[in-house]
């Protein structure tokens, strides 16, 4: 994940918030499923962009998991202005599964 | 509130176009098992025998069909890239196949070839061509038409020209339309809406589900365009030889190619499951990926009684054939896919707006895992048992078996009932 801030504590703030934002199919947390692949805190202007995927472009859940990334950010940071932006290039695979994120899926 | 600022999301379709044709068709499994019930003794007569044709139409339309359009209104976005081209048009087919059915059905229950089952033909049609105009709508309104978009727009062409053969036939009672009589056309008619709308349906939208809920990144878009061909070749050379009235051994051609088509697919299931995500599979797509092995079952049906029957014996097989398919692998797949897609959709519908806003249930959450679990296994006993009653044949086995299977749509419909009408707690 690419974070693009110097300040720590922002960063921290941000990934323990999105921590807990689960797929509800999969019940494991975005962060370590791999999708989120970019926060980038504009601190002139306060904005906090997140780049993030689905593990599926048709994902039925799609709209579920974007809007609790979205709430779980602007609870975290209530003054900046969110924005969530899906892509899918790179498309999401296995290998973006951080090694916590195999341990719960039982691989 | 500020609305939230989220880009490149898929536009899902509205809860309140797919709900109803899941609920009638929960209603329409416990009609079926109901009429099979009563019906059981039906089993020792000829296939074109009311009770018969009642249940088959039940489970045919009312059961599998309604429960097809339901999943592909919600899932058509998903198949064809794009989204769906019109909510009204899908009211439209429920409601004219919705009040069209229960008519056809009494029709035949009474084996009356006038009006009653002409209305209802009549109403199934025009439900079926708002669904095509709503499929074809949805798939060329998208830049891109993958396979299964292909699967989807094929198989409902087929069930148009299943549903129009079956009102010709009808008509074809009274006043003579066709060059022959309307039960020699049967088993086209019957192949028409099994192989052209179910098989192909199934397996387009599976091939995509299966790999999906699995977790899994497989996909082999090649042979998915075989299965296609080999399924098409094989409903088509079918209806020629038929038509042709070639001696038996020809029908060894299109059961080749259809069996080579369930296989493919069914290999097609076991590598995106060899290469899921996740390890644990839950019970919902272990009863859909049984139904991919119960797929197999109707082909030994017939090359059983191609091979080693006299054609006396004919009759029976073809009721132990359609058994297989309409209570085997439409049911099994339908049973497991349900608790798959319909959580998602009222999840949806009751938490969207709730989320990281308090503990949400997860959507396996939505419907009872152990009434589910009970009803599988009333299910399985009850199909195997039906299938044992129907060989030896046994009135008291096939009572026993329709009774088991009575049992499992009641706790089917216990469940979706549960699932539909679930509301958040943190209200």
């Amino acid at each position: 994940m690419n974070i693009k801030t110097n300040n720590n504590e922002k960063r921290d703030l941000a990934l323990q918030g999105l921590y807990h934002v689960d797929d509800p199919e999969i019940g494991l947390n975005i962060v370590d499923l791999g999708l989120v692949y970019e926060l980038d805190f504009d601190e002139t202007d306060r904005q906090l962009g997140c780049l993030m995927t689905l593990t599926t472009q048709f994902c039925p859940m799609g709209d579920a998991i974007t809007s609790d990334t979205f709430n779980s950010l602007s609870s975290s940071f209530p003054d900046w202005e969110v924005k969530v932006q899906l892509t899918f290039e790179p498309p999401w695979h296995f290998g973006m599964i951080s090694p916590e994120g195999r341990e719960f899926l039982g691989r | 509130m500020l609305a939230p600022s989220i880009g490149g999301l898929q536009k899902t379709t509205n809860y309140r176009v797919v709900l109803p044709f899941y609920i009638y068709a929960s209603l329409g499994f416990l009609l079926g098992t109901i009429l099979l019930w009563f019906g059981t003794e039906a089993v020792e007569a000829h296939h074109f025998h009311p009770k018969t044709l009642a249940i088959t139409h039940t489970m045919a339309l009312a059961w599998g069909s309604m429960m097809i359009f339901g999943a592909s209104h919600q899932l058509l976005p998903v198949l064809v890239e794009g989204k769906l081209a019109s909510d009204v048009l899908a009211y439209l087919t429920f409601g004219f196949t919705a009040v069209g059915i229960p008519i056809l059905v009494y029709g035949f229950y009474i084996l009356d070839m006038g009006l009653p089952m002409q209305i209802g033909a009549v109403l199934i049609n025009i439900g079926g061509a708002c669904f095509l105009a709503n499929v074809l709508g949805s798939s060329f309104g998208s830049d891109r038409r993958n396979v299964h978009a292909w699967f989807v727009i094929t198989a409902t062409l087929w069930l148009l020209g299943t549903t129009f053969f079956g009102l010709l036939l009808v008509l074809n009672f009274r006043t003579p339309i066709l060059p022959s009589n309307s039960l020699d056309y049967l088993s086209i008619h019957a192949h028409m809406g099994i192989v052209g709308w179910f098989v192909l349906m199934v397996i387009g939208v599976g091939s995509r589900l299966i790999p999906m809920f699995l977790i899994s990144k497989y996909t082999d878009e090649r042979a998915l365009w075989w299965i296609f061909a080999l399924l098409n070749l094989a409903l088509i050379s079918f209806m020629v030889l038929h038509l042709c009235g070639v001696p038996h051994e020809f029908f060894h051609i299109p059961i080749i190619l259809g069996l080579s088509a369930i296989v493919l697919f069914a290999r097609h299931c076991y590598r995106a499951y060899r290469v899921r995500i996740r390890k644990g599979v839950d019970r919902q797509m272990k009863t859909s990926l049984i139904s991919v092995a119960q797929m197999l079952l109707p082909f030994v049906a017939l090359i059983v009684s191609l091979v080693f029957l006299p054609q006396g014996e004919f009759p029976r097989i073809a009721l132990i054939y359609g058994f297989c398919i309409f209570f085997g692998w439409i049911t099994a797949i339908i049973l497991g896919m349900t608790f798959k897609t319909m959580p998602f959709i009222v999840w949806n519908k009751v938490y969207r707006n709730k989320a990281h806003k308090g503990r949400t249930p997860a959507p396996k959450d939505l419907f009872n895992e152990g009434v589910y679990r009970i009803m599988l296994y009333c299910y399985l006993g009850g199909f195997i048992t039906f299938v044992l009653g129907m060989v030896l044949p046994n009135r008291l086995v096939l009572k026993a078996a329709a009774l088991a299977l009575l049992l499992a749509a009641v706790l089917y419909v216990y469940n979706v009932a549960v699932t539909a009408t679930h509301k958040s707690k943190q209200e």
